[in-house]
C-alpha cells in the first residue's frame, strides 16, 4: 500500500475549503442584501402596521377609542371573517366595518342583507364609490374629495351637534333618502351620513374618514367625542376588519373550479410526481464532465473561386467569355493531337488545314471555324450545344 | 453529487402511496423522508472520488487513421468498494464523429484497496497533438440513488502523425532506384555520371563500359559500374500559408503535400542523399536538418505532425531567403506550393532567379479533381458556365507552370493521389538525368 501512499493527487475538484472560499464573497453579499431588506421592511412598514386595529397602538391604530369605550362598559370584539360578523350583528351591537372598499361585491351584498334590519348599528368607515351603493343604499359618494379635514357639523344629529368641529374631510356623500342626516358639509356635500333603517330602530353611518377613530388624532377638535357617540350607542361593539384569508371572499354561487372536483388524492398524487419531475431533470441535467473544447480547422473548398466565377459567369450572362474558354481549351487539346504545335493552337490558318487532314471524313470547312474561331453563341441553349459540338469534335479527333 | 433515475423513480412511484393512501403534507413526508434518508446514506456508502490514485500508460503517437489505446490505472485507496462510471475526456476530433460517447465511458468496479485498468480507444481523425482533457468518475453506492462525481486531471500527449498513405508507392520506386544504382541482376548499365567500381565482365555487359586499363592490369576483363550521384541535398520545402487550406476531396492541401514529401524523403534517403524540411508561411513553422537516413523519416512525420494551414498570404521572398539560407550547398529544391496565378507570378517569380541561380528547382501542386470533374460538365446552363471556369483556371494553370518551366523549374501538377509517385518520378528522372 506504499505506492498508493505515494501517488501524487490528480483530483481537480475543488475541495470543500475551496468551495467555501469561492463562494463566501457571494453567500456574504446575499445575508447583507436579506438583512438589508429584512431591516427597510421593518423601517418602512410601521406608519402603515396595524392601521384601524382597536388592539394596536401604533399612530394609525385605534387602541385609544377602544380603551376609552371600554371604560364607558362598551365590550369590543375584533372579528376578521364575514361569518363571524354577520353573527355579532344584533340590536344591542355596533358593526363597524373597518376598511369596506376591501370586501368583494359577493361580501358586500351578504354583509348588507345580513345586518339590514338588525337593529343594530352599522358604522361603515370611508368606503368608496362602489362599496357604498351595496352597503348603505340610498347613500352615493362624490368622486371629489373634501380639501379641508377638519369640519364643522351644521346638522341636527344630536351626536355630531354635542361633538363639534371633528377631523371627518376625507369621501363626500349625498343622501337620497330625506329622512337621513347628513352632517359635517364641505362644500355642501356631507361627510358623514345617518341612515335609518326602514324599520326597527338601527341605523346605519357613513364616515367620510377614519381620522377620528386614530390614536394620534382622537385628541384633536371634537374628534373623541364624535367616535365615542357614534360607536358608544350599544354595548357590543364588533370591530370587522376585512382579511384575506377569509374563506368567504370566494362566492358561494360561483361555478366551482376544475380543482374544486377534482379528488384530492389525484391532487396530492401529482404533487408527488412533480417532485419526481423535479428528481429527473436534476438526474439528467448532471453532466459527467464538462464538454472539451477544440480549435477546428479551417474548411475552404480549394475549387470555390472556380465555382464563384462560373456563378458570375452565369449571372453576367457571359456567353462571349465562356465560349472562348470552351473553344481555347478544345484548340489546345486538339493541336497536339493533329500535329500542331500549341504555340499555333490559336491560329487558324495553322490549325484548321490539319485538322481536316486528320479526320476521316473531313466535314465542311467552314463549320469548323464557326466552330472553333466563330462569334460568341446568342443564347445559352446554343452555348450548351457549341459545348457539346466541341465534344464530339475532340471524339472523332481522337478515333483512331 | 449526482442523482440518478432510480431516485427520481422511486419518487415517481411514490405518488401512487400519496395519491391512494394518505393525500396530504403527511404522506408526501412519509414517501420523501425515507428517499432522502436513503439517498444520504448512499451518499455516505460510496467511495468517495477525490482520494482515488490515477495513473496513465500507453501509446503516445500513431498515424492517422489508426487507432491508438491509452490506459488509465485506477487505485483504490479507500475502504469502501468503488462502483462508477468513468469518463475520459479527449478532443472531439480524437475519435470518430458519433463514437465519442460509447468510446470514452466506461463502467468498473475495483474492491477496496485493490487496482484495475481500463483502456481507451482513441481514433484520431486529424492530425496534430491529441492532450487529454479530465477523468470524470461517477461512484454510486450500494443502492444507486446518489453519487458521488469528481474529476481527476491525468495528463497525457497523444501525437497524430500524418497517414502516409503514399508508401504503398515506395517498393515500386525503390525498384526503379536500384535499377538506376545498376545493382539489379538485370544487369542494366548503370546511368548516372559518378563513377562506382569496377567488376568483373558478364556476358550481356555493354562493352562500351569496360575499363582496358584496368583489364590490363588484370587477368580477367573488367567493366566499370556507374552510379547516380549520392550525398546530394534535398530541401523539402512546405508552404503552409492561406492556399495550403484549401480543401481538395476532404483534406487540406497540405496533407497531400506532406504525404508526397514523406514519400520523396523516404526515397531520397535510401538513395543516400540528405533530406531536409522547411515548413514557412511568413515565418519558419518547422525545419528539419541534418538528420541521418535512418533517423530523418521519424523526424520528419514528427514535424510535420503539428503543422497547420496558416490563413496568411506566404511571404515568397523571405521564404527563398531562409530556403538560401538552409541550403547552403548546390541542393535539389522542393516547392511543395501552389500553381495559382495571383501568388505565384506575385510572390515567387520575381525571386525565382535567386533560387535557380544555385539550385535545382522541383515546384509540386495540388491539383483538384473537382475542377477537373467540373470542366467535363456538360448538359445544362449552370454546368456549361462551369465548365467554362474549370476551363479557364486550368489554362491559367499551364500557362503559370509553364511561366516556371521557362525559368528551369521542373513543374509536377498532380491531384492528391497522384502526387506523391509523380513527384517520387520526377525525383528519379532527375537523378537518372544526373541534374542534382
Amino acid at each position: 500500500m506504499t505506492t498508493e501512499a505515494t501517488l501524487p493527487s490528480t483530483s481537480a475538484s475543488p475541495t470543500a475549503r475551496q468551495v467555501w472560499t469561492r463562494t463566501r464573497g457571494v453567500v456574504l453579499a446575499l445575508v447583507l442584501l436579506l438583512v438589508a431588506a429584512v431591516a427597510i421592511a421593518v423601517i418602512r412598514s410601521d406608519s402603515q402596521h396595524g392601521t384601524l386595529d382597536p388592539r394596536s397602538v401604533d399612530q394609525y391604530g385605534s387602541r385609544a377609542v377602544a380603551e376609552l369605550l371600554a371604560d364607558r362598559g362598551v365590550s369590543t370584539r375584533v372579528v376578521t371573517s364575514l361569518a363571524e360578523a354577520e353573527a355579532a350583528a344584533g340590536p344591542d351591537t355596533t358593526l363597524l366595518v373597518a376598511v369596506p372598499d376591501l370586501l368583494t361585491h359577493g361580501q358586500q351584498s351578504q354583509l348588507r342583507s345580513g345586518t339590514a334590519d338588525s337593529g343594530g348599528r352599522t358604522l361603515l368607515v370611508a368606503p368608496g364609490s362602489s362599496s357604498v351603493e351595496r352597503l348603505a343604499p340610498g347613500v352615493v359618494a362624490n368622486p371629489a374629495t373634501s380639501l379641508d379635514s377638519t369640519l364643522s357639523p351644521d346638522c341636527a344629529l344630536p351626536a355630531a351637534r354635542r361633538a363639534g368641529t371633528a377631523d371627518t374631510g376625507g369621501i363626500r356623500y349625498t343622501a337620497t333618502r330625506p329622512d337621513a342626516d347628513e352632517c359635517y358639509p364641505s362644500n355642501r356635500l356631507a361627510t358623514l351620513v345617518r341612515v335609518p333603517d326602514r324599520s326597527g330602530d338601527g341605523d346605519t353611518v357613513v364616515l367620510g374618514a377614519p381620522d377620528i377613530l386614530y390614536n394620534d388624532t382622537l385628541d384633536e377638535q371634537g374628534n373623541a367625542s364624535l367616535a365615542l357617540q357614534l360607536l358608544g350607542s350599544r354595548p357590543h361593539l364588533v370591530w370587522y376588519l376585512p382579511s384575506l384569508s377569509d374563506t368567504a371572499a370566494t362566492d358561494p354561487d360561483d361555478e366551482k373550479g376544475f380543482f374544486d372536483l377534482l379528488p384530492s388524492g389525484w391532487l396530492w398524487g401529482t404533487l408527488q410526481l412533480f417532485i419526481a419531475a423535479v428528481l429527473a431533470a436534476l438526474w439528467r441535467a448532471r453532466r459527467l464532465g464538462p464538454l472539451v473544447p477544440e480549435n477546428l480547422p479551417v474548411a475552404i473548398r480549394a475549387s470555390e473561386t472556380v465555382e464563384g466565377r462560373a456563378r458570375l459567369y452565369r449571372k453576367a450572362n457571359a456567353r462571349d467569355r465562356a465560349a472562348a474558354a470552351l473553344r481555347s481549351t478544345t484548340r489546345t487539346r486538339l493541336a497536339p493531337l493533329v500535329g500542331v504545335p500549341v504555340t499555333q493552337a490559336h491560329a487558324p490558318e495553322a490549325l484548321l488545314p490539319a485538322l481536316s487532314a486528320h479526320l476521316h471524313s473531313p466535314g465542311d470547312g467552314q463549320a469548323m471555324h464557326a466552330l472553333l474561331f466563330g462569334p460568341p453563341p446568342g443564347d445559352d441553349t446554343a452555348l450548351i450545344s457549341l459545348a457539346d459540338q466541341l465534344d464530339a469534335l475532340e471524339r472523332e479527333v481522337r478515333r483512331p | 453529487m449526482a442523482l440518478t433515475g432510480r431516485a427520481a423513480l422511486l419518487a415517481a412511484l411514490g405518488s401512487l402511496p400519496v395519491g391512494i393512501w394518505d393525500p396530504g403534507w403527511t404522506g408526501i413526508l412519509a414517501v420523501n423522508a425515507p428517499l432522502a434518508v436513503a439517498c444520504a446514506c448512499d451518499f455516505a456508502l460510496a467511495a468517495p472520488v477525490r482520494r482515488l490514485g490515477l495513473t496513465r500508460s500507453g501509446d503516445t503517437s500513431v498515424r492517422l487513421g489508426d487507432t491508438a489505446d491509452v490506459t488509465l490505472t485506477i487505485t483504490n485507496p479507500t475502504r469502501r468498494p468503488l462502483r462508477a462510471h468513468l469518463r475520459d475526456a479527449w478532443p472531439p476530433s480524437t475519435w470518430l464523429p458519433g463514437t465519442e460517447v460509447a468510446a470514452s465511458r466506461h463502467r468498473l468496479t475495483v474492491p477496496a484497496g485493490e487496482r484495475r485498468r481500463v483502456t481507451t480507444r482513441l481514433r484520431p481523425t486529424r492530425r496534430g497533438d491529441r492532450q487529454s482533457d479530465r477523468v470524470t468518475i461517477r461512484s454510486y453506492g450500494p443502492l444507486g440513488l446518489l453519487s458521488r462525481q469528481g474529476t481527476h486531471t491525468v495528463p497525457w500527449t497523444v501525437r497524430v502523425l500524418p497517414p502516409f498513405t503514399s508508401r504503398k508507392h515506395l517498393p515500386s520506386k525503390l525498384a526503379r532506384l536500384r535499377e538506376l544504382d545498376g545493382r539489379t541482376s538485370v544487369l542494366t548499365r548503370g546511368e548516372g555520371t559518378e563513377f562506382d567500381s569496377l567488376r568483373e565482365y558478364v556476358p550481356g555487359d555493354d562493352t562500351r563500359s569496360i575499363d582496358w586499363r584496368a583489364t590490363a592490369r588484370q587477368t580477367t576483363v573488367a567493366v566499370r559500374t556507374w552510379r547516380p550521384e549520392r550525398d546530394r541535398h534535398i530541401l523539402l520545402v512546405l508552404d503552409t500559408g492561406r492556399t495550403s487550406a484549401g480543401r481538395v476531396g476532404d483534406a487540406p492541401r497540405l496533407d497531400a503535400s506532406m504525404d508526397a514529401a514523406l514519400l520523396l524523403a523516404a526515397l531520397a534517403s535510401r538513395a543516400g542523399d540528405r533530406v531536409d524540411l522547411l515548413a514557412y508561411d511568413r515565418r519558419v513553422r518547422a525545419l528539419v536538418q541534418g538528420r541521418t537516413a535512418g533517423d530523418v523519416l521519424p523526424s520528419l512525420v514528427n514535424a510535420m505532425a503539428t503543422l497547420e494551414p496558416e490563413l496568411v498570404e506566404t511571404d515568397a521572398r523571405s521564404l527563398t531567403a531562409t530556403a538560401l539560407r538552409s541550403a547552403p550547398r548546390r541542393s535539389l529544391i522542393v516547392l511543395l506550393t501552389t500553381l495559382d496565378a495571383a501568388p505565384v507570378e506575385e510572390g515567387l517569380l520575381p525571386v525565382l532567379s535567386q533560387l535557380t541561380q544555385r539550385h535545382t528547382i522541383l515546384l509540386a501542386s495540388v491539383a483538384d479533381p473537382h475542377i477537373a470533374g467540373m470542366a467535363t460538365a456538360r448538359g445544362n446552363t449552370e454546368s456549361v458556365y462551369e465548365a467554362a471556369a474549370a476551363a479557364q483556371a486550368q489554362a491559367e494553370r499551364h500557362r503559370t507552370a509553364e511561366q516556371l518551366r521557362r525559368h528551369g523549374v521542373t513543374v509536377v501538377d498532380a491531384t492528391p493521389d497522384d502526387l506523391a509517385p509523380a513527384l517520387a518520378d520526377a525525383y528519379l528522372a532527375l537523378k537518372a538525368a544526373g541534374r542534382l
